[in-house]
């Protein structure tokens, strides 16, 4: 890090201020890629929270740690700050091993799930406590403080008394807090989880927007799936302190590799697969054509993929079927069909056509190209 | 109507609560300004028996134990009970509650059986290595004694109250173990560590007991002192030190409740 601090303060002398100021806030900056090999961690006997976690994450990338809770992406996300130390693996970040560094000497830092804004210290003071610690002296100290306040669009916050900030006040004050250190990584630990859906939405957007212009390597970690695909380059899912699936948000949604990663996404339409020939597989619907049925156990057909015809129509992966509940959601509706010997769920968007009522025998139908088979 | 009744009922047994815990307080205060000799009968109004006392070699010197004591014991209580109070919270997680339970025995402990054990280890010490004769380095480590589990709930609590991310927020943002220290761990414990002093010091200005049994022929704090002048009767220069101690026990009690309000926003 020292070597990376001398470069730069280095390359700054040679050019004029101006430059640098408007260097510093457009172009992309330089990012880090993390490397990640055989990370375990276990609190206790028997609590494994880690079982050996390999990722790479490139430069750069919004990434996404995603599931359940004590499904180890915290411990992750304190791995990569410093703050747990990994019972065997290791750990680099821009090519350099830092798996014995401790966290005040790693260019990562944290916005944390509490924000933890120190309350004996002013919102300006929390800003520039990163810079003090190193040593900036203070009228650099306040530029930078300005121009933060400025990026993140702060206004008069930095004036203010933390105990005078609401929620979304403090969750944008410890973003600032955390980037104004330009850290080679920027880890983010369920950040937007204490705020109310409607300031969630707008963050997320801010979120997303002040890494694109920044170009920084964010990792995120959240349990809530919306999140991960809006926010996302990546998302890893994890189950049991390993990973289950790392993907593009459409890769993970769409082809899930496993019945976790898929009840973890929101599907529910998940069958069996009781016999198989070729191309077509049967589950409890009945018969269906799959393009690349592979070698999966469980068919998944995600409910926003079905066509609903009226009457019976005959065709290649036409199902007969009968409406038994439906939720009417304004953009779109929710329909639990009976089909075969079970039920299955289908979302159809309402474009003002007829919407079929409960009881109404119809003719379901989905694309081959959109069945997917998966593991158990 | 009838809640009304209960109402004044309730503000009536307030008031004869606070009579019943001030009166005699009161009445010590009012004869330390009696002009005459007697603690039956108030004559006028003097401030006789203050000056007496200021001419007093024995009272001042006395005073000035107490004051060394409990300013001396306070630093130390404070610092080591902090130290403590740290390593509690630090350890909170682990199987250590019996332990723990360990630091409240001294607070329930009579303060004479507390007295007579630090009488015995000391003069067991003395006896072994020469060191800790009666004298007021024996009462600045008895009185440190009964300080420290003070101290340490009180930064105990603090830290229990705080966001355990705060830490790790220091060290995420570049503090080295002694910057830490400096400019959040001080800063942040401030008030409690305030709190914590005057408390103790009050405490130590308090005792009479545990200072009665560890002190040495030079080393008699006010309330020994009293209580030697009170054997051969009660003066009213005696009220007038009752007084004075009143209202610093008062103004050290104000300071740390002060302190604590402050450290609880």
């Amino acid at each position: 890090m020292s070597e990376t601090m001398t470069a730069d303060s280095a390359a700054r002398l040679d050019t004029d201020p101006a430059a640098e100021q408007s260097a510093r806030s457009e172009a992309p900056r330089k990012a880090s890629s993390i490397e990640m090999q055989g990370l375990h961690k276990r609190f206790g006997h028997d609590t494994v929270a880690l079982d050996g976690i390999d990722l790479n994450i490139q430069a750069g990338e919004f990434f996404t740690l995603l599931g359940p809770s004590g499904c180890g992406k915290t411990t992750l996300l304190r791995v990569l700050a410093g703050l747990e130390a990994p019972d065997a693996g290791s750990l680099a970040v821009g090519g350099r091993d830092i798996t014995e560094v401790p966290p005040h000497r790693r260019s990562v830092n944290t916005v944390f799930q509490s924000y933890a804004l120190f309350p004996h210290l002013s919102v300006r003071d929390n800003l520039a406590f990163g810079l003090k610690m190193r040593g900036l002296p203070s009228t650099e100290r306040d530029a930078r403080v300005a121009e933060i306040a400025a990026f993140i669009q702060l206004g008069d916050l930095v004036e203010r008394r933390v105990d005078q900030l609401s929620g979304g006040q403090r969750q944008r004050i410890a973003l600032a807090r955390a980037l104004i250190c330009e850290p080679d990584v920027l880890l983010l630990d369920e950040p937007l989880s204490a705020l109310d859906a409607g300031l969630r939405g707008q963050l997320q957007v801010e979120l997303l927007r002040v890494q694109q212009r920044l170009g920084m390597t964010f990792v995120f970690v959240t349990h809530d799936q919306d999140e991960a695909m809006v926010m996302s380059d990546r998302i890893a899912v994890l189950n049991g302190g390993s990973i289950q699936q790392v993907g593009a948000p459409r890769e993970v949604y769409e082809r899930p590799v496993n019945a976790f990663v898929a009840g973890f996404m929101g599907h529910d339409n998940l069958f069996p697969v009781s016999a198989r020939d070729a191309g077509r597989l049967t589950t409890a619907l009945g018969e269906l054509s799959v393009e690349a049925p592979g070698d999966g156990t469980l068919l998944l057909i995600r409910p926003e993929t079905l066509d609903l015809l009226p009457g019976s129509v005959e065709g290649r992966n036409h199902l007969p079927a009968t409406v038994v509940e439906r939720l009417y959601r304004g953009s779109h509706a929710e329909f639990r069909l009976a089909v075969g010997e079970t039920h299955l769920r289908a979302m159809v968007s309402n474009r003002g056509r007829h919407l079929p009522e409960v009881g109404e025998a119809l003719t379901v139908t989905v694309a081959p190209e959109d069945l997917v088979t998966l593991s158990e | 109507m009838k809640k009304q009744t209960l109402r004044r009922c309730l503000a009536a047994f307030w008031w004869l609560t606070l009579a019943f815990l001030y009166l005699p307080l009161a009445v010590v205060v009012l004869f330390s300004f009696n002009s005459a000799n007697s603690s039956a009968r108030f004559a006028d109004f003097s401030l006789r028996w203050y000056h007496q006392l200021m001419g007093n070699e024995a009272i001042l010197s006395a005073l000035g134990n107490s004051l060394v004591l409990a300013i001396v014991s306070a630093l130390l209580a404070m610092i080591v009970g902090s130290v403590f109070g740290y390593g509690m919270y630090r350890h909170r997680r682990r199987r250590l509650g019996g332990l723990v339970l360990l630091i409240y025995l001294p607070l329930v402990l009579p303060d004479i059986v507390f007295g007579i054990s630090e009488m015995a280890f000391f003069v067991q010490v003395h006896e072994w290595t020469g060191l800790l004769s009666p004298g007021l380095a024996t009462m600045i480590i008895a009185h440190v004694t009964f300080q420290i589990p003070f101290v340490a709930l009180i930064i105990y609590s603090r830290l229990v109250g705080l966001d355990p991310a705060l830490f790790e927020a220091a060290r995420d943002l570049y503090a080295t173990p002694r910057q830490r220290l400096v400019h959040f761990m001080l800063p942040t414990f401030k008030p409690a560590l305030m709190a914590a002093f005057f408390l103790s010091f009050t405490l130590s200005i308090d005792d009479f007991v545990i200072s009665f049994f560890t002190a040495g022929p030079e080393s008699a704090t006010l309330p020994i002192y009293i209580w030697g002048a009170i054997r051969k009767g009660v003066s009213p220069e005696i009220n007038a030190i009752a007084a004075l101690m009143i209202a610093a026990v008062a103004v050290a009690a104000l300071l740390s409740l002060a302190f604590g309000r402050r450290r609880a926003r």
